[in-house]
């Protein structure tokens, strides 16, 4: 049984790609995995600022901390209940894995870990100015991982 | 073992890894080149150094690459290794006045918070006056105001955060689309910002220039007098953002009940008020009244400190739980910051800067005023308010006393505008947070936060134009 990965993350997500995705699955008789990944990188920018110029204490910032994380993951379940909804519709197989840090690292671990076949990412939008300096990083999992990945365009 | 194999551009990959230290380098060596520069006529070796300190400091405090506080731990040191003050003179500016005062008014604050008398009040009053969409706007913007009056801006921020994300998840709002969502984030953030300028107590960036003006001048300014001068401002300010905030972000949603379920789960969670909260209270109104009314006489730091004292003698709250709730490291930021600006004025670097550079146009008050708060609000938006007090303060002052205008009022237009910073994430802790949420985008806040900056910058002209005189300040 072939294996479809749909990678959505804290700000990545496209109804677009669902769609796609979920019908690709029933198209090829896969399995669809959603993965949801968690970045902590704003998270800990807050936490970075309150710390360096902030006037409160470790405790606030982390209490601050806690409370994004928390609606970063309820953010996360709604996304997947959403997917998995509409897996059950037509009928798709569906498994979901949530996870926090990187987005390249995690999501090849997850391709690996579940020999996918394709992976379905979200681009999002970008100036010229980050383009010419920096890699996507979807650009960069397109790059390294060890299946096909198709890109979405925010 | 793992090998990670990095994919990026060869010269992309050469300068990031050289970046840091070629940077510190090179700073390093600009350092140096200014010392070993002929000293200018009119500058003493001293002044000299001083100024090369000063640029350092700049760069450091700009581009972030050093926390602030080492930054400033990194002045503290150098003052005295390089012989512009000796080092009992520098390390005797660290106990300045304004020091205490912000331990004292960061240790109250955190007492509040623990106490849980700071999230109490901010409930009652949002489950009070927020049945419509537009009342629950104004409930947390003005809300947010008013506590930053009388505790930090940030802690006010944090500590209603978790409570606003809750109601827009109660209410359904979708991160990123409803203007809704978005008008209660920036209804926080700017709230605190706005607030945080009405007082002593809003953020440490006012007591800073306070201090660092008495140590160069030996003029002070009290809490009571620095709050009518600026008041007519932050009015003012609380009318437009609200207006500005409604229009700018018109509502999506009619109805509100959701956000009241809200409020009723965290008032019972809270429980009844008990006698620590009272206590806490009490303490925090009567040094509010002993700041107003005799902070001349008595010293408001000397005030904030027997108030930390007295919530010990009470058992209100222990050291451990203190510890928790106060910044230390940047205490430090300001015990550096104030021994720069003493350094810059006592070796004449400032006024020989303020002569040299500035020039013959500093004819008038009101265009000093007028470029000093308008290169404080720039400044502001892309690096910390204390860090661009820090900068300017020295040289606004130097510049009063060589074209004689009253070296209070350059105080005033460095320390009001450097906390009314509403464009960016990375200018105040409350815009970052208000990002975080993932509700308001950084793009919607610099679009709507722009025109803030710009009737932030006017209003607060126009109030030094006619309000000022109005109250018998000679410009």
């Amino acid at each position: 049984m072939k294996n479809i990965l749909l990678i959505l993350s804290t700000s990545r997500t496209s109804e677009d790609a669902i769609e796609y995705s979920v019908h690709l699955a029933k198209k090829e008789k896969a399995k669809l995995v959603v993965l949801y990944i968690i970045e902590t990188e704003l998270t800990n920018e807050v936490f970075d600022k309150f710390t360096d110029i902030g006037f409160i204490g470790d405790k606030p910032s982390t209490q601050l901390t806690e409370a994004i994380m928390k609606e970063y993951r309820q953010r996360g379940y709604e996304e997947m209940g959403k997917v998995q909804i509409r897996a059950m519709e037509e009928n798709v197989d569906f498994d979901a894995v949530t996870t926090q840090g990187d987005f390249v690292e995690k999501a090849i671990e997850v391709i690996g870990r579940y020999k996918i076949d394709t992976a379905v990412a979200i681009k999002r939008k970008r100036s010229v100015f980050l383009k010419y300096f920096s890699k996507s990083m979807v650009d960069e999992l397109a790059e390294r991982a060890p299946c096909k990945v198709e890109v979405f365009e925010e | 073992m793992k090998v990670q194999i990095d994919r990026r551009r060869i010269w992309l990959i050469i300068i990031l890894k050289s970046f840091r230290p070629v940077f510190f380098l090179a700073t390093g060596l600009f350092f140096f080149y200014i010392i070993n520069l002929p000293t200018p006529d009119g500058l003493t070796i001293q002044g000299q150094r001083a100024i090369a300190l000063f640029v350092v400091c700049l760069i450091l405090w700009v581009t972030g690459l050093l926390p602030l506080a080492i930054t400033s731990l990194l002045a503290i040191v150098t003052v005295p290794l390089l012989g512009i003050l000796d080092k009992k003179e520098t390390y005797a500016l660290f106990g300045n006045e304004a020091v205490f005062f912000i331990l004292g008014a960061f240790i109250l604050a955190g007492a509040a918070m623990h106490s849980g008398l700071s999230s109490r009040i901010a409930l009652a009053i949002m489950n009070r006056f927020g049945n419509t969409p537009a009342g629950l706007v104004f409930s947390i913007f003005i809300l947010a105001a008013v506590l930053s009056f009388f505790m930090s801006e940030h802690a006010v921020a944090a500590m209603l955060f978790p409570i606003v994300l809750e109601i827009a998840k109660g209410l359904n709002l979708k991160p990123g689309k409803s203007n809704y969502a978005k008008s209660l984030f920036l209804a926080l953030a700017w709230g605190c910002i706005i607030g945080g300028i009405a007082t002593f107590l809003g953020g440490a960036r006012v007591p800073l220039a306070v201090g660092m003006l008495k140590e160069a001048t030996g003029i002070n300014i009290d809490f009571f007098e620095y709050t009518v001068m600026v008041f007519p401002t932050v009015l003012i300010m609380l009318l437009i953002g609200y207006f500005w905030l409604t229009r700018f972000f018109p509502s999506d949603i009619e109805d509100i009940h959701l956000a009241k379920s809200v409020f009723e789960r965290k008032m019972k969670e809270i429980g009844k008020t008990g006698y620590m909260e009272y206590a806490v209270g009490f303490v925090m109104i009567i040094t509010i009244l002993f700041w107003l009314f005799f902070g001349k006489s008595l010293g408001i730091a000397n005030i904030a400190i027997v108030s930390v004292v007295a919530l010990f003698i009470l058992k209100l709250v222990r050291w451990k739980d203190i510890e928790e709730y106060v910044n230390w490291g940047i205490i430090l930021m300001y015990g550096g910051a104030i021994t720069l600006g003493a350094s810059m004025e006592k070796s004449g670097a400032a006024a020989w800067i303020a002569n040299t550079i500035i020039g013959d146009w500093a004819n008038s008050p009101l265009l000093v005023i007028a470029i000093f708060s308008l290169l404080t609000i720039l400044l502001t938006e892309g690096m910390s308010n204390a860090a661009v007090i820090a900068i300017l303060l020295p040289v606004g002052i130097g510049m009063a006393s060589q074209f004689n205008i009253e070296p209070k009022l350059i105080t005033y237009a460095i320390a009001v505008p450097a906390g009314l910073a509403f464009c960016f994430p990375m200018a105040t802790p409350a815009n970052a947070i208000a990002v975080s949420s993932g509700y308001i985008t950084t793009k919607d806040m610099a679009k709507a936060g722009i025109v803030m900056m710009i009737l932030a910058w006017v209003v607060f002209n126009m109030t030094a134009r006619f309000y000022w005189p109005m109250i018998g300040i000679k410009l």
